[in-house]
């Protein structure tokens, strides 16, 4: 089948072949895309690539600023009755650690990492929309400083990152950080929203022609599905909070236990869970794709059941969806509905089990090289299916309610965010870096982080299930001498700061390869997918020419036949992109994408104005609703050269 | 590259390995604050649940491991150590959908049958226990038989073996779990509603008990004491918390007696017999009998009773405890008061 | 390998030079970004529905005993006021596919007058309403919901006033209307999610 579609791409005309300077006039290219420069200049760069690597960057400096937090929790947790921390700090100190992972680290850096890796994994030239794009970052960033100034200053949220009211409510949390919770969680969730249209938009819009549906990169797929889930969840969050704002500054009563049924509490617990769900899965997707990614090219086969991965990430997102109520089993909720949700949630283990299954059919394949990305994929099947199966085992209602809000659970989640996301991650890490630096990053030191962080990693968190079996909550800021809890907490944090060190030698070996490595060409894995085409790290354009596309493996085809299939004729003297269909990727029209602009800074501080402002007074939400229509305009006014009139330009068309 | 692969291999083994003897030791556990120990009929079918699904789950993820690692660490002898297509299918069928699809639905009908009994909250049990949650401790009354005994404690609570004993749990400030691991999962005290819980505690014994959801600056201290006795021995102890405080005897006693009427204490506490009647605090009447102070977090010794007296916000900050400040004769006063109402 | 990816030759597989950079509907990538905003937007507006019936869940009816049912005439006039710009927003729109530039400059004029009609009636109505967003979580909710829609609202008139004065700077034509459409859609959204707002809130109580 394969064979027959190839077919589909036409000849050369003149059966010649050329050079990317014989199709485009790349120092044209070069001009149209380049970044502006100076302090100025970079507010209003807008190239999907600045922006991603803006966006991973700050993702992993809020990592290791969570990571800091956890070891310091680690060491009040070292022995019984330790007087480190006090229990208000520690209270604002475990939020904040939850936020930040949740909010700061785990979905931006997915979405920051797609930013940067999709374009190019489509063959286009930059996202849909450029200036959108620079938006959510900025308000990304100013959002977590906000949040982190607010630590400085010891006013940070501290009734946990979910935040249940009436505990978050202005009786029994007064002052300013919950209302730094609720505003930021709302203003933070925008750059996640905007991120993720603009990335579903992307991806239907601007494929490489040829590239239909069934030949997108499983990455691509599961960006796809986590950008949809995003659109989805992250809504409910922000009504959530804003009603929580709401409650604690102008006297409404969404979450007051008010009435005889005490709904309030729980409708919160709803909307929270129904976003804070999904939003697991939302870390967890990518991954799937960093994972397909890697395991394609260290085994060196196509990935095996593609069409079956494709539909289990699929099915993961929506079974995502019908999971929230088994974070509130213990809440009295009726037996009947609780048991729906045990099988919704047992069910996820399906999906998972054929993306694990397919995973290892592909590595039976070729030979694997055993190079650092794999490695840590293949850490991630221990500590993922680990984590999975605890999962299952929570989904039941009568287990959960003896390990609700145990260390059990901590340690469950660890085992599924970290081993789930964190380690994919790193494997996607040292997967791309040579395509952002150019260099390779160390073999040696990445192995030793592996080894590293696989060990610290299992030695803190595999005692924690134990803990929690042994009665030890969650969140408590201290514990009393003989429970028998104290070996396996220093066992704990001892693993924490292995885990730690580990961390920190990948930090070590990205800072130092990035300026010592290795160069690593266009393509140093033989990797199969479109984003090694390009120049490492890319240029502003990414590609010259555009790509066009007709398998899933364009780098291999490109090795086996000496040659590949390219886009002509699209201007090099404006931002113009290529717009296919969205099922077969067949070519449909020309995009002029924004240039550099400062008006996405303009939006992030009218709106900025408007959420941080909140936290004094009212006004200036609405005083933000009108600036931010100011910017708004500022930002989409015509320039000058689109209000010629169109047949001139007809005119100047094609090259 | 070789040596790395079988350092990786046996680090994999001996961790799994590692794993499972640490969980399996767990059993023989002798802890009041353990799920692993379970001391009544509900946490016995939850230990069981959950000792079939670590049996289960510990094969299945060992199953995985090595699936893994024979994938990556097998011997390469071009394509013909590979899978056929047919062969791959079958993996993936097999261990991706048919054997979940049996183990899920075996887990989901054992869970589910669990689950209803655990809940299954027994509306005429002989005896009711009320508790309502506060920031920081909890308030405990007693109902025999449908009347209220006016039994009023806090952070102790007495149930009698063998007899099914029904919780109504309410609280009056923030959300609170009431979880006693040797006895029953939790359940959350949610204000404005009601939710309940039941036990029957198979053995006597003492065990501990802690809230499990976050509610606040001491949410870590607030913890209780649950002791469970034979019938008889637990209604000799209820006749005697139905008596109102015992006289001061000595004038040690009568002085303390007198500290505690004319300061704040009288402002938040109870003591049966005496003035102070306010309900914002733990009940005091039988404080003497009582195995802990401050919501379990510290033994009810006379040199605890006089930390926590004369600095409770050094042992719990932010407690609704305040500092007294009280002269030393005082003090000592109000210990030797305190401590003789058993 | 040995192939450096940036020295392999090319093959021209499509020409793109004939392609048009004026795109209509799903051609343009912004008519697919206000699709995701309006994907956004509909959950949200979901939230706060599913939010009103959990929180009326509580109490036996709908409204807490006590509360009068929101004036039925005057939400179902404000709600046809709203309706009918739709229309004038619909003529607004194909009149610039077709190039008529005239119809598009007073269509837009009449959509703008309308929703600012519906907010006046809004106003009106809600400042006879004796109880406030503060009184009971009935009034937290419906206050909520309001405000939010009638923010919607204000912003597309907004939104309009800006693309009117461009279509009266003649910047509209047969080839260039994207951004009427895209604000089209988006004003249909506005007005269409009214409908099961305005069931929900004048109806309910009187269903149930």
């Amino acid at each position: 089948m394969e064979k027959a579609e190839r077919e589909t791409i036409k000849a050369p005309s003149d059966n010649r072949y050329y050079s990317a300077a014989e199709v485009e006039d790349v120092a044209e290219l070069d001009r149209t895309w380049a970044s502006p420069t100076g302090i100025v200049g970079w507010f209003q760069v807008v190239n999907h690539s600045n922006i991603g690597r803006r966006y991973v960057i700050t993702a992993f400096v809020f990592f290791l600023l969570a990571g800091v937090l956890g070891l310091m929790m680690r060491t009040q947790l070292m022995q019984p009755e330790m007087k480190l921390l006090h229990p208000d700090l520690y209270n604002q100190i475990f939020t904040m650690h939850g936020i930040t992972m949740m909010f700061l680290f785990a979905v931006p850096v997915m979405e920051g990492l797609a930013v940067y890796i999709v374009p190019l994994m489509l063959g286009t030239r930059d996202m849909a929309f450029p200036r959108l794009n620079a938006f959510g970052y900025y308000v990304y960033l100013l959002g977590g400083i906000t949040l982190y100034v607010a630590l400085l200053f010891g006013i940070a949220p501290d009734a946990g990152w979910f935040n249940y009211p009436p505990l978050a409510s202005s009786e029994f949390s007064p002052g300013m950080r919950v209302d730094i919770y609720a505003m930021l969680i709302t203003f933070i969730e925008i750059a996640a929203l905007v991120a993720a249209v603009e990335l579903v938009v992307t991806i239907f819009k601007q494929r490489a022609p040829g590239m239909s549906l069934n030949r997108m990169p499983l990455y691509v797929w599961s960006i796809l599905v986590t950008a949809f889930m995003i659109i989805f969840a992250m809504p409910v969050v922000m009504v959530a909070s804003m009603f929580l704002a709401f409650d604690r500054n102008v006297g409404t009563h969404f979450f007051e236990a008010l009435s005889p049924a005490g709904q309030g509490p729980l409708l919160w617990q709803h909307l929270f869970w129904f976003f804070g769900h999904p939003e697991v899965y939302i870390i967890f997707i990518p991954a799937l794709g960093i994972i397909s990614s890697i395991v394609t090219t260290f085994a060196r086969r196509p990935v095996y059941g593609y069409t079956a991965l494709v539909l289990s990430i699929v099915a993961t997102g929506f079974l995502g969806f019908a999971l929230w109520v088994h974070h509130m089993y213990t809440t009295g909720l009726p037996q009947l509905g609780l048991s729906f949700f045990t099988a919704a949630s047992a069910m996820i283990a399906i999906p998972s089990g054929v993306q694990i299954f397919c995973w290892i059919a592909t590595l039976w394949g070729g030979r694997p090289q055993f190079k650092t990305p794999l490695l840590y994929v293949l850490g991630f099947f221990f500590i993922f299916v680990l984590g999975g199966l605890t999962g299952v085992m929570i989904a039941s209602v009568p287990f959960d309610a003896q390990v609700h809000d145990t260390y059990f659970i901590v340690a469950h989640f660890h085992y599924v965010l970290i081993g789930g996301a964190v380690f994919p991650l790193f494997g996607g890490l040292y997967y791309w870096f040579p395509k952002f630096a150019g260099r390779m990053l160390s073999e040696t030191a990445g192995k030793w982080s592996f080894a590293l962080m696989f060990i610290g990693f299992n030695v803190s968190f595999f005692p924690m299930h134990n803990l929690g079996l042994m009665g030890m909550p969650r969140r408590v800021y201290t514990y009393i001498e003989g429970l028998g809890w104290n070996d396996l907490n220093l066992m704990a944090t001892v693993g924490a700061y292995v885990l730690g060190v580990g961390v920190l030698i990948s930090l070590i070996n990205v800072i130092y390869s990035a300026i010592n490595g290795r160069e690593s060409g266009p393509n140093p894995w033989d990797s199969d997918t479109l984003e090694w085409a390009c120049a490492s790290p890319p240029a502003n354009y990414n590609f010259s020419p555009m790509p066009a596309v007709d398998s899933l493996h364009p780098m291999w085809d490109m090795k086996e036949r000496g040659v590949r299939p390219a886009v002509t004729g699209v201007r090099t003297d404006m931002r113009q992109v290529l717009t296919t269909t969205l099922m077969d990727a067949r070519p449909h029209a020309l995009s002029n994408l924004a240039r550099p602009s400062i008006a996405p800074l303009l939006l992030t501080g009218a709106v900025g104005l408007g959420f941080i402002g909140f936290l004094f007074s009212i006004n200036w939400l609405i005083l933000s609703f009108f600036l931010a229509f100011f910017a708004i305009v500022y930002w989409n006014y015509p320039r000058y050269d689109e209000r010629t009139p169109p047949w001139k330009k007809e005119g100047e068309n094609g090259n | 590259m070789r040596k790395w692969r079988q350092t990786q291999i046996k680090l994999s083994a001996i961790l799994t390995v590692a794993a499972v003897v640490a969980f399996f030791t767990s059993c023989a556990d002798t802890r009041f604050q353990s799920v692993l120990n379970p001391k009544s009929t509900q946490a016995a079918e939850i230990a069981l649940l959950w000792w079939v699904m670590l049996g289960v789950f510990t094969v299945v993820l060992l199953a995985v491991t090595l699936l893994v690692a024979a994938a990556v660490l097998r011997r390469y002898d071009g394509r013909r150590g590979e899978l056929s297509d047919r062969q791959k299918r079958n993996m993936v069928l097999i261990g991706g959908v048919i054997i979940p699809v049996v183990v899920i639905f075996a887990f989901v009908i054992y869970s589910v049958s669990v689950g209803r009994y655990t809940a299954s909250v027994p509306h005429d049990a002989p005896i009711t226990i009320e508790v309502v949650g506060h920031q920081w401790w909890w308030d405990i009354r007693y109902r025999v038989s449908g009347r209220d005994l006016n039994v009023r404690s806090a952070n102790e609570i007495h149930v009698p073996v063998g007899v099914r004993v029904k919780f109504v749990l309410e609280s009056r400030d923030v959300i609170h779990s009431f979880w006693i691991p040797n006895l029953q999962g939790k359940t959350d005290l949610i204000p404005g509603r009601k939710n309940f819980t039941w036990v029957t505690a198979t053995e006597p014994g003492i065990f501990r008990g802690q809230c499990a959801e976050f509610c606040g600056l001491q949410h870590a201290k607030m913890a209780f004491i649950v002791v469970a006795s034979p019938e008889a021995e637990f209604y000799a102890w209820l006749e005697r918390q139905i008596q109102p405080a015992r006289q001061p005897v000595t004038e040690a006693q009568v002085r303390g007696r007198e500290v505690f009427e004319t300061t704040s204490c009288t402002l938040c506490h109870t003591i049966r017999g005496t003035q102070a009647l306010a309900e914002v605090a733990p009940d005091l009447t039988h404080v003497g009998s009582r195995q802990t102070l401050a919501a379990g977090s510290l033994p009810n010794t006379r040199g605890h009773l006089a930390g926590w007296l004369a600095n409770p916000q050094q042992i719990k900050p932010g407690s609704r405890m305040p500092n007294l400040y009280l002269r030393n004769d005082e003090l000592d006063a109000l210990i030797e008061y305190l401590s003789s109402l058993e | 390998m040995g192939i450096r990816a940036d020295e392999v030759p090319f093959v021209g597989a499509y020409d793109a030079s004939h392609l048009s950079h004026f795109n209509y509907h799903d051609e343009a990538p912004m008519w697919w970004g206000f699709w995701g905003i309006i994907m956004i937007e509909t959950t949200v507006f979901a939230a706060l529905i599913a939010s009103y019936y959990y929180l009326n869940l509580s109490y036996p009816e709908i409204p807490p005993a006590g509360v009068k049912k929101p004036d039925l005439l005057m939400g179902t006039i404000s709600s046809l006021v709203l309706l009918s710009s739709s229309y004038s927003m619909h003529k607004a729109d194909s009149a610039s596919e077709k190039g008529d530039v005239k119809t598009l400059k007073w269509g837009l004029l009449v959509c703008i007058a309308l929703a600012a009609l519906f907010l006046i009636l809004k106003v009106f109505e809600y400042s006879k309403v004796e109880y406030r967003w503060d009184s009971h979580a009935y009034g937290s909710i419906v206050w909520g919901i309001v405000i939010f829609h009638s923010a919607h609202v204000t912003s597309l008139v907004l939104k309009t006033i800006f693309i009117a004065y461009l279509s009266w700077r003649g910047y509209f034509n047969k080839d260039r209307h994207l951004g009427v459409t895209i604000n089209g859609i988006y004003w249909h959204f506005v007005v269409i999610v009214w409908i099961p707002l305005y069931l929900v809130i004048y109806w309910s109580p009187r269903l149930f």
